[in-house]
C-alpha cells in the first residue's frame, strides 16, 4: 500500500474533458480592445441636422451650401469665441425681445459647432460657452432656445474625452428635460446629447444613472415609431453598456421595455431595429435577469427572423451577438427555447450557417461562436449541428480562416465531440463525431493551435489532441496525433511558464508517448 | 528577527559561508538560514543587507538570492499557523524594494527584480496599488532629465510585473489587471519610446558617439517587451489608435544601420540585434493575432525582414535575429496571407538564401561539439532544438509546406540530390554538404515517439534507399575518426528511423555500433550508445520485441566491455546515455556470470566515484536501475549470485549512509529492500544494522526517503517479522508513526509506516500496541481535523477491518474509551467515505464498509436502522458517483516536508519497484461486494431491509442501488 495516500493519484487531464463539455462563453465582460462597435455605429454623434426635421427653420435651409466652404479652422474658431461673447451679452440682456435675441445668439454658435467635421468646440468651451448654456436651459425656456442649446450640447460631447465631460454641469436639466412634459424635438435632441455622454465611458454612465436618467429614456424608447424612439434606444445602448450589470437589469425591469424591444424587433424599419438590438447585446450580455426574461419572450424566434431576412450588416451584427449571448446564458432556459427537432433549433442553424457563409469576419467569428455555445447543449444539439451544413464550413474555416475566426470554429467542433455532464455519469466522448471529424481532417487544425501564442486556444488544442488520444478507436489516436506532428507541438511546452499547458502537454507526452520502462512485461 | 548590527554581522558570515567549497560550513549555514527564516521579518533583515553597501557584494548577490527564495516559497498567502511573512513586514519590503532596485547593481537588480516579480504576482495590483504610479512618476522624473539608468531600471521591473500577460489564461481578472496596467503605462510608454527613438535619430547621425546609443537602444528593447506583454492578450485600443506610430519604428530599426554602435565591438551589434529581435516577436504577434489590423503594414515588414535576413544569414553569432525572423515569416507562411509565398520562385529563393545557409554546419556548431557534447546532443537529438536557427529554418519550411507541399518537396528533393553530389565529388571538402543533407531529411520529417513503437516518417525521400546508399557507408566506414561530425549524424539518422530498417540489415550493423562505443568522440559514442539503446525498444506490430537476448548475444561481450570503456573517456565518466544503455541492455540480455560478475564490478566502482560528489541526476538514475536491473535478473536466474552482489553493494551502501550522501537514501534503501526480498529466510545477520536505520526517526522526517523506507519496511516485515518483534523494535517503529502523524505536514509518512505494521503482522503481534496506536489517532483527531487526515484514518480502519476483523477493530477501539467506535462512525466513517479517491482506497473502504454493514452488531441492532441506513447510503454514495461529483477539491496546502533540509525528491527505481500492492485482490468488484453481501443480509431477514432503505436513502441513491443489484442480479428481499 505504498502509495495508498500518493497524492499524484489525479489525473490533471481527466478534468479537462469536462471543461471541454462546460464550455459556454459569453463574450468577455472587460475588454480592453478597440469597441467593435464603433468602426460601424459611433458611440458619439454628430448631429447636423435637426431633429425637428428641419425645414422651418430658416438656419438650416443654407446648411448645406455652408458646409462646402472650407474655412480655415482659426477664423471658425476666432468666430465661435465671439459667437459665445455674443451669447453672454445677449444672456445679459434683460430688454424688450430678449428671449429673441438669445436664440439668435445660440443658433449662430449652433451653427458654427455643425458646420464642419471638427468642430470648434475646444475654442467653445475656452471662450466660457458651458455656463451659459446651462443657463439658457433653465425651466420654462421656450422650446426653440431648449432645441439650440441642446444641440449645441450635443455636438461638444461629441468631442474629445475631456470636452464630454464638460458637459457635466448640463446633465441634471438635459435629464430633466427629457421627461414627459417635454416637446419631442426637445426630448430627442436632450437624449441625443446624453447619449454622447454616456458613450464616453463608465465614470460618465454611472453619473447619469444616479441622476436618473435611465427611466425617462426608457420610456422614450415605448412608441411604435419615430426617430426619437431610435435616438432613445441608441442612448439607453451606451447608457446600459456596464462593465456593471446593475443599469441593464433595471432597464428590463421598467413597465413596458420588454413588450417594446419585442414589438420592435417585430415591425420596426432596419435602422431602428438595429438600436433595439444593440440594446439587446447588452442587456443579454450583462443581466442575467434580462437574460431569462428574454428568452423567455419572442425574442429568439424575432431575432432569427431578422438574421434570415435582412442583409445589413449594421442590423445583422448587433442581432447575432445578442443571439449568442443569450444562447449563452442559462443553459436550462436556452434548452427549453431550442428545443432540439423543433423548427426554431433548425432555423437558428440555418441563420448561422448564412453568417458563416458571409464575407465579412465578424459574422464569421460571431456565428461559429454561437455554434460554439449550441454545442455546449445536449447530444441532440450536437447531433443537429453535426449532420447540417455547418459542420464542412466549420472544418474548412478550421483550416483557411484568420486566427479569432479559427479559435471560436475550435470551440465549436471541440464541443460537437464532448457529451454534456448528465446526472451521474462524467462527460462522455461521442465517438461517431470525434472519429468523423478527425477523418475529415480537423486534427492538424488544432495542433496548429497548440502552437500558437494564445494560452486559450493552446488549452483548446491540447484538450482537443487528449480525446483524440484517449477516444479515437483501436488506439489510433496516438499514431494520428503523431502523423500530425503532434508531438513536437507538445513538446513545445515542456518548461512554459504556464502551469497548466505544461502539465497538461507534459502529461500527455508522458501517457502517451512515454518512455517505455515496461520492456519485460509488455514482452512477456 | 531584529535588524541589528548583530543580525547583520551574523547573516553576512552566513553568506559568506554558502558560498564555501567545503561542505561543512556550506551546509551548517544553509541550516542556519533555514531556520532563521522561519522568524518573523527574516525577509526583511535579508533586504536590508542587500541594501547595506558596506557589505561586500559577493555577501549580498548570495543575500539577494536567497531574498528571491524566501519570497518565492512564503509570499503566498498561506494557512495561519504557516504564515512566515506577516502584513507589517510585507509593507515595509514593498516600500523598500523599488528604489533598492533601482539603485543596486545589474547583478543584484535582476534578482530584486524577480523577487519584485514574485510579489506583484500576488499583490499586484489590489494591494500594492501605488507601484504603478509610483513607477510612471519616477519614469517620468527621470525622462524629464534623459537619465537613462533609472528609465530602463524601470522598464525593466515594469516587464517583470508585466509578463504575466504573455502567459496566464484571459480571465475577467487578468483583464481587469490588464485593463488597469494599460490605462496607467501604455501612454508613458509609447511617450518615452517616441523620447528615446527621437534621441537615437539624432545620435545615430554623423558625429554620435556608441557610447551614447547603448543605454538608449537597451531602452527601446525593453519598451518593445513590455510592448509584447500588454499586447499578448489582445489588441489593446491604445495600442491600435497609436499603431502606426510603433510601425513606424520598429520598421526604421529593421532597415536601418547603425554604424557607430554595430562597430563597436561585438556588444554592440549585440545590441542592436536584441532590438531588432524583439520588433520582429512583436509583428509576429501582431501578424498571428491581429492580422486584420496588421496587413497594411505586412508587406513592408516582410521586405524588411527578408532582406535584413539575407544579410544575417552570411554572419555567425546573431543567431537569435535569425530565429525570431525566420519565425515572422513562418507566421505569415501560415497565415491567411501566405500568398506573398505563392510567387513564382519565391519558395525557391527562400529554399537558397534562408534555409540552406541557416542549416548548414558553422564553426559554432563544430566547437559545441567538440567542445560541450552535452549541449550539442541536447540540441541536435533532444529536441531543444527548438531555439537554434536549423531548426527553425526547418521550421520556415514546413511552415510554407502547409500551403505549398508539391512545391516543397521537389524543391528539397532537388536541393538534398545537389548536396549529395557536390559531397560525392569531393567529399573532404564538402562533408558539410552531406551533413546539411542529412540534416534536412531528419528534421523535416515528422516527430515521433521516443520510446514508443514508431519512430519517424518523410516524403522527402525513400527511406530504405537513402540509408543504404548515404547512411550505411557513413556507418561502415573502417575510420571511426574521420569527420565525426557525419558518423554522428549517421547514427542520429539510424536512429530516428530505426522502425523502418529491417531487422536483417539492423543486426548487420550491430558490430559496426559496438565499434563507434569506442569512437574518442563523445557525441559520437554517445549516439552510438543511444542508436543500441533505442534499438532495443522497437517493437513490431502487436507489440512484440524486435531485437531479443538471442540477437544480442554474440555481441554481448564486446558490447558490454565498450560501454564500460566509454564511460572512461574524457567528459564522459558521468556520461547518461552510456549508463542508459548499459541498463536496456542488461535488462534485455542473457545474464550468464561471465557478464553479471564485471558487470557488478563495474558499476559499484563507478557507484563508489559518483558517491564523492553525485552531479548528473540522470546518470545516477540509470546507475542503480542498472545496478537494481542487474541484481533482480542475475538472481532469478541464479540464486547464488545474490551473496556475491550483497558482498560487493554492502560496502557502497554503508558508504552512501555512512557518508550522508542523502540524494542517494532512497536509492538504497530501495536497493537494500530488493536484497532482502530476494533473499530466503532466516535473513543474513549482516542485515540486522540496517535495523537501526529504520528506526531513525530523523530518516523518516524527510518525506523523500519515506517510501523508499517503506518498502524496506515491508520487505523486513515480511521476510523477518519476529526480527522486527525483538528487542523492543516494534514499538520503536510505532513510536516513529506517532510522532509522525501528529503533525499535518508529516501524517502521511506516518500512515505509511502504520498501514505497513497493520498488514503485514499477526493481530496477536501487535494487540498489546493498539491502545497506543488508537491513542495517537484520536489525539490528533481532536488537535487538528483535515480532510487528508479524515481520508487517511478512514484508509487505515478499512485496512484493520479486512486484514483483522470488525471484532477486532470495535474492541480495540472501545478499549480506550467506551463507545468511541460509535461516535467515530457517525462522526468520521459514515460521513468521509465520499471523500475517498482512488481505485484501490475506493475498493477497500467500500468492502470494509460493506462488512461493517452486514456483520457488526452496532449496525445490525434493532435499534440503529437509522444508522444502517445512512452507512449504506454512504456506501451507494462513494460507488455510484465519479469523483469529481462528490469530492471537493482542498485548497493546496503548502507541504511542509517538502522544505526540510534538502529537496531531493523520492524517484522510484522501476527495476526495484514492487508492484502497488491490493490488499483486497480477492474481491474484483466493490460494487458486486456490496449487493451480493446485501442479499445474503437480507435474505436472512426478509422485507425488514428493502423498508429501511425506503426510509433513508436518498431517492438517487436508492435508484443508484437498485441498478446495481439489477446488473449483478441480486434481489433484495
Amino acid at each position: 500500500m505504498a502509495d495508498e495516500n500518493s497524492p499524484h493519484r489525479r489525473d490533471p487531464i481527466k478534468s479537462s474533458v469536462g471543461n471541454v463539455a462546460a464550455q459556454r462563453r459569453r463574450q468577455s465582460a472587460i475588454s480592453v480592445g478597440k469597441e467593435r462597435r464603433e468602426s460601424l455605429v459611433r458611440a458619439k454623434r454628430f448631429c447636423r441636422v435637426s431633429v425637428s426635421g428641419g425645414g422651418g427653420d430658416d438656419g438650416d435651409i443654407s446648411l448645406d451650401h455652408e458646409m462646402v466652404i472650407d474655412e480655415e479652422d482659426s477664423i471658425l474658431e476666432a468666430q465661435t469665441s465671439s459667437a459665445v461673447q455674443e451669447l453672454q451679452t445677449a444672456v445679459a440682456f434683460q430688454g424688450k425681445g430678449a428671449m429673441q435675441k438669445r436664440v439668435n445668439a445660440l443658433r449662430e454658435l449652433r451653427r458654427l459647432l455643425s458646420r464642419s467635421e471638427y468642430p470648434p468646440v475646444e475654442a467653445a468651451l475656452k471662450a466660457g460657452a458651458i455656463p451659459l448654456l446651462v443657463q439658457c436651459l433653465s425651466f420654462g425656456s421656450p422650446d426653440e432656445q431648449l432645441l439650440e442649446v441642446a444641440w449645441c450640447l450635443t455636438n461638444i460631447a461629441a468631442g474629445k474625452p475631456e470636452e464630454t465631460r464638460a458637459l457635466s454641469p448640463a446633465l441634471p436639466l438635459l435629464i430633466a428635460h427629457i421627461g414627459e412634459k417635454s416637446s419631442l424635438p426637445v426630448a430627442e435632441q436632450c437624449a441625443w446629447a446624453l447619449g454622447n455622454v454616456a458613450g464616453e465611458g463608465e465614470e460618465l454612465r454611472n453619473i447619469l444613472l444616479s441622476q436618473g436618467a435611465l427611466l425617462p429614456l426608457a420610456r422614450m424608447m415605448l412608441p411604435n415609431k419615430g426617430s426619437t424612439v431610435r435616438t432613445a434606444a441608441w442612448a439607453l445602448s451606451n447608457l446600459i453598456k456596464g462593465p456593471e450589470q446593475k443599469a441593464a437589469t433595471e432597464l428590463i425591469r421598467i413597465e413596458g421595455v420588454l413588450d417594446a424591444i419585442v414589438r420592435h424587433l417585430k415591425k420596426a424599419d432596419e435602422e431602428l431595429a438595429t438600436e433595439v438590438a444593440w440594446v439587446v447585446v447588452y442587456l443579454s450580455a450583462l443581466s442575467n435577469v434580462a437574460t431569462s426574461m428574454l428568452v423567455k419572450s419572442d425574442v429568439v424566434q424575432l431575432l432569427v427572423e431578422r438574421l434570415a431576412s435582412s442583409n445589413s450588416l449594421q442590423l445583422l451584427i448587433p442581432v447575432l451577438r445578442s443571439l449568442g449571448n443569450l444562447v449563452a446564458g442559462d443553459s436550462r432556459t436556452t434548452c427549453s427555447v431550442l428545443v432540439p427537432g423543433h423548427e426554431i433549433t433548425d432555423s437558428v442553424i440555418t441563420v448561422l450557417v448564412k453568417c458563416l457563409k458571409s464575407e465579412h469576419r465578424v459574422l464569421k467569428k460571431e456565428a461559429a461562436w454561437v455554434l460554439s455555445n449550441i454545442a455546449a447543449g445536449s447530444v441532440e444539439h450536437k447531433q443537429s449541428i453535426f449532420s447540417s451544413e455547418a459542420l464542412p464550413l466549420l472544418l474548412r474555416l478550421l483550416s483557411s480562416s484568420p486566427f479569432d475566426i479559427r479559435k471560436e470554429v475550435a470551440y465549436a467542433l471541440g464541443n460537437i465531440c464532448v457529451g454534456p455532464a448528465e446526472g451521474d455519469g462524467r462527460p462522455k466522448l461521442i465517438v461517431e463525431h470525434l472519429v468523423s471529424l478527425v477523418k475529415n481532417g480537423c486534427l492538424s487544425g488544432f495542433v496548429e493551435l497548440i502552437r500558437s501564442a494564445d494560452t486559450e486556444a493552446a488549452r483548446l488544442g491540447l484538450q482537443f489532441i487528449e480525446l483524440v488520444l484517449r477516444g479515437m478507436p483501436n488506439g489510433e489516436g496516438p499514431k494520428l496525433v503523431e502523423q500530425e506532428d503532434g508531438i513536437d507541438a507538445m513538446e513545445m511546452y515542456q518548461f512554459h511558464e504556464n502551469e497548466d499547458l505544461r502539465n497538461m502537454a507534459n502529461g500527455l507526452v508522458d501517457k502517451y508517448f512515454g518512455e517505455d520502462y515496461g520492456l519485460e512485461e509488455s514482452s512477456s | 528577527m531584529e535588524w541589528n548590527q548583530e543580525t547583520l554581522q551574523s547573516l553576512s558570515q552566513c553568506f559568506l559561508n554558502t558560498l564555501s567549497p567545503s561542505p561543512v560550513p556550506r551546509r551548517q549555514a544553509e541550516a542556519f538560514l533555514s531556520s532563521a527564516s522561519e522568524q518573523p521579518n527574516y525577509g526583511l533583515a535579508v533586504l536590508r543587507l542587500v541594501a547595506e553597501p558596506t557589505v561586500d557584494d559577493q555577501i549580498r548577490q548570495a543575500a539577494a538570492v536567497n531574498f528571491k527564495n524566501h519570497l518565492r516559497l512564503w509570499w503566498a498567502p498561506s494557512p495561519a499557523d504557516t504564515t512566515r511573512i506577516l502584513d507589517p513586514e510585507k509593507d515595509q519590503i514593498k516600500s523598500l524594494i523599488v528604489p533598492l532596485m533601482l539603485s543596486s547593481s545589474p547583478r543584484i537588480q535582476s534578482q530584486l527584480s524577480e523577487a519584485l516579480a514574485v510579489i506583484s504576482k500576488h499583490d499586484f495590483p489590489q494591494s500594492w496599488p501605488n507601484l504603478l504610479p509610483d513607477l510612471v512618476s519616477n519614469l517620468q522624473k527621470a525622462s524629464a532629465s534623459s537619465d537613462y539608468t533609472s528609465i530602463n531600471g524601470i522598464l525593466g521591473t515594469a516587464n517583470s510585473i508585466f509578463k504575466k500577460f504573455r502567459y496566464q489564461y484571459k480571465t475577467n481578472d487578468l483583464l481587469l489587471d490588464l485593463k488597469y496596467c494599460l490605462d496607467n503605462f501604455a501612454k508613458p510608454l509609447l511617450d518615452i519610446f517616441l523620447k528615446t527613438a527621437q534621441l537615437i535619430d539624432v545620435a545615430a547621425g554623423p558625429g554620435g558617439a556608441a557610447e551614447a546609443l547603448r543605454p538608449l537602444f537597451e531602452s527601446q528593447r525593453l519598451c518593445c517587451r513590455l510592448f509584447y506583454s500588454l499586447n499578448f492578450q489582445e489588441l489593446p485600443e491604445f495600442f491600435e489608435d497609436h499603431m502606426t506610430e510603433w510601425m513606424t519604428e520598429f520598421q526604421k530599426y529593421l532597415t536601418s544601420s547603425y554604424p557607430a554602435l554595430e562597430s563597436s565591438g561585438p556588444d554592440g551589434l549585440t545590441l542592436v540585434d536584441e532590438l531588432r529581435s524583439a520588433v520582429c516577436e512583436n509583428i509576429t504577434l501582431y501578424m498571428e493575432k491581429n492580422e486584420e489590423e496588421f496587413q497594411g503594414y505586412l508587406n513592408k515588414f516582410a521586405t524588411a525582414v527578408w532582406s535584413l535576413l539575407g544579410e544575417v544569414a552570411q554572419s555567425p553569432s546573431r543567431d537569435r535575429l535569425a530565429i525570431t525572423a525566420i519565425k515572422f515569416l513562418t507566421t505569415v507562411s501560415t497565415s491567411v496571407h501566405h500568398t506573398l509565398f505563392a510567387g513564382d520562385g519565391v519558395i525557391q529563393q527562400i529554399c537558397q538564401t534562408i534555409v540552406i545557409p541557416n542549416v548548414r554546419l558553422r564553426e559554432e556548431d563544430e566547437e559545441l561539439f567538440e567542445m560541450n557534447y552535452v549541449e550539442f546532443i541536447r540540441r541536435d537529438m533532444e529536441g531543444s532544438d527548438l531555439d537554434t536557427r536549423r531548426r527553425i529554418a526547418c521550421e520556415l519550411f514546413k511552415g510554407i509546406a502547409a500551403n505549398y507541399k508539391a512545391q516543397v518537396t521537389s524543391i528539397l528533393s532537388a536541393q538534398i540530390q545537389n548536396l549529395l553530389s557536390s559531397f560525392a565529388t569531393n567529399p573532404d571538402a564538402n562533408w558539410k554538404d552531406k551533413d546539411c543533407a542529412i540534416y534536412l531529411v531528419v528534421s523535416l520529417a515528422t516527430k515521433r515517439a521516443a520510446g514508443g513503437s514508431a519512430s519517424a516518417t518523410t516524403d522527402l525521400i525513400d527511406v530504405e534507399r537513402f540509408f543504404n546508399t548515404v547512411i550505411v557507408p557513413e556507418l561502415q566506414s573502417q575510420s571511426i575518426k574521420e569527420f565525426p561530425m557525419l558518423k554522428a549524424g549517421a547514427l542520429k539518422f539510424f536512429t530516428m528511423f530505426r522502425n523502418h530498417i529491417p531487422k536483417g540489415v539492423a543486426l548487420g550493423l550491430f558490430p559496426d555500433l559496438v565499434r563507434f562505443l569506442s569512437s574518442e568522440s563523445n557525441v559520437v559514442h554517445s549516439y552510438a550508445a543511444s542508436c543500441i539503446e533505442k534499438l532495443l525498444l522497437v517493437k513490431d506490430e502487436g507489440g512484440r520485441v524486435r531485437y531479443t537476448s538471442a540477437d544480442i548475444s554474440s555481441v554481448l561481450l564486446p558490447l558490454m566491455n565498450n560501454l564500460f570503456a566509454a564511460l572512461r573517456f574524457p567528459e564522459s565518466e558521468e556520461n547518461q546515455y552510456v549508463m542508459k544503455c548499459i541498463m536496456r541492455v542488461l535488462g534485455v540480455a542473457d545474464i550468464s556470470q561471465g557478464v553479471a560478475a564485471p558487470s557488478i564490478a563495474g558499476l559499484t566502482s563507478i557507484l563508489n566515484e559518483v558517491c564523492k560528489n553525485p552531479k548528473n541526476p540522470v546518470f545516477n538514475h540509470y546507475l542503480f536501475e542498472s545496478v537494481a536491473v542487474l541484481v533482480r535478473r542475475a538472481s532469478e536466474r541464479d540464486p547464488s549470485l545474490i551473496s556475491t552482489f550483497e558482498a560487493s553493494l554492502f560496502p557502497s551502501l554503508e558508504m552512501i549512509l555512512a557518508n550522508d550522501v542523502t540524494e542517494f537514501f532512497s536509492y538504497a534503501f530501495q536497493l537494500l529492500a530488493q536484497l532482502v526480498e530476494l533473499n530466503r529466510p532466516p535473513i543474513p545477520a549482516s542485515y540486522m544494522p540496517v535495523f537501526t536505520i529504520l528506526l531513525s526517526p530523523d530518516l523518516w522526517n524527510r518525506s523523500s526517503n519515506v517510501p523508499a523506507l517503506v518498502r524496506l519496511l515491508q520487505a523486513f516485515l515480511q521476510k523477518a517479522p519476529h526480527e522486527l518483534n525483538r528487542e523492543e523494535r516494534l514499538s520503536l517503529v510505532l513510536g516513529i508513526f506517532s510522532r509522525l502523524v501528529a503533525s499535518p505536514s508529516t501524517e502521511e509518512q506516518g500512515f505509511y509506516v502504520l498501514n505497513t505494521v497493520i498488514e503485514s503482522l499477526d493481530y496477536g503481534v501487535i494487540a498489546t500496541y493498539m491502545v497506543n496506536i488508537w491513542h495517537a489517532l484520536f489525539t490528533r483527531l481532536h488537535k487538528k481535523r483535515t480532510v487528508k487526515f479524515l481520508k487517511s484514518l478512514l484508509i487505515f480502519m478499512s485496512l484493520f477491518l479486512v486484514k483483522h476483523g470488525s471484532v477486532h477493530l470495535v474492541d480495540s477501539m472501545n478499549a480506550v474509551q467506551a463507545g468511541i467506535f460509535i461516535m467515530i462512525l457517525e462522526q468520521i466513517w459514515i460521513p468521509s467515505l465520499k471523500l475517498i479517491t482512488g481505485s484501490i482506497e475506493l475498493k477497500l473502504t467500500a468492502v470494509a464498509s460493506t462488512k461493517l454493514l452486514c456483520e457488526c452488531p452496532v449496525l445490525l441492532d434493532a435499534t440503529a436502522a437509522q444508522r444502517w441506513g445512512k452507512m449504506l447510503d454512504s456506501i451507494v454514495i462513494l460507488l455510484s458517483r465519479p469523483e469529481e461529483d462528490r469530492v471537493e477539491e482542498e485548497p493546496e496546502v503548502p507541504d511542509l516536508a517538502e522544505n526540510v533540509g534538502y529537496t531531493a525528491a523520492f524517484v522510484s527505481l522501476y527495476n526495484a519497484g514492487k508492484k502497488e500492492e491490493d490488499p483486497l485482490k480477492e474481491v474484483r468488484d466493490p460494487k458486486e461486494f456490496l449487493v451480493a453481501s446485501l442479499a445474503r443480509l437480507s435474505a436472512l431477514s426478509p422485507g425488514k431491509y428493502p423498508q429501511i432503505i425506503a426510509e433513508t436513502l436518498d431517492a438517487a441513491n436508492q435508484n443508484a442501488l437498485f441498478q446495481f443489484c439489477n446488473s449483478y442480479n441480486c434481489p433484495l428481499v
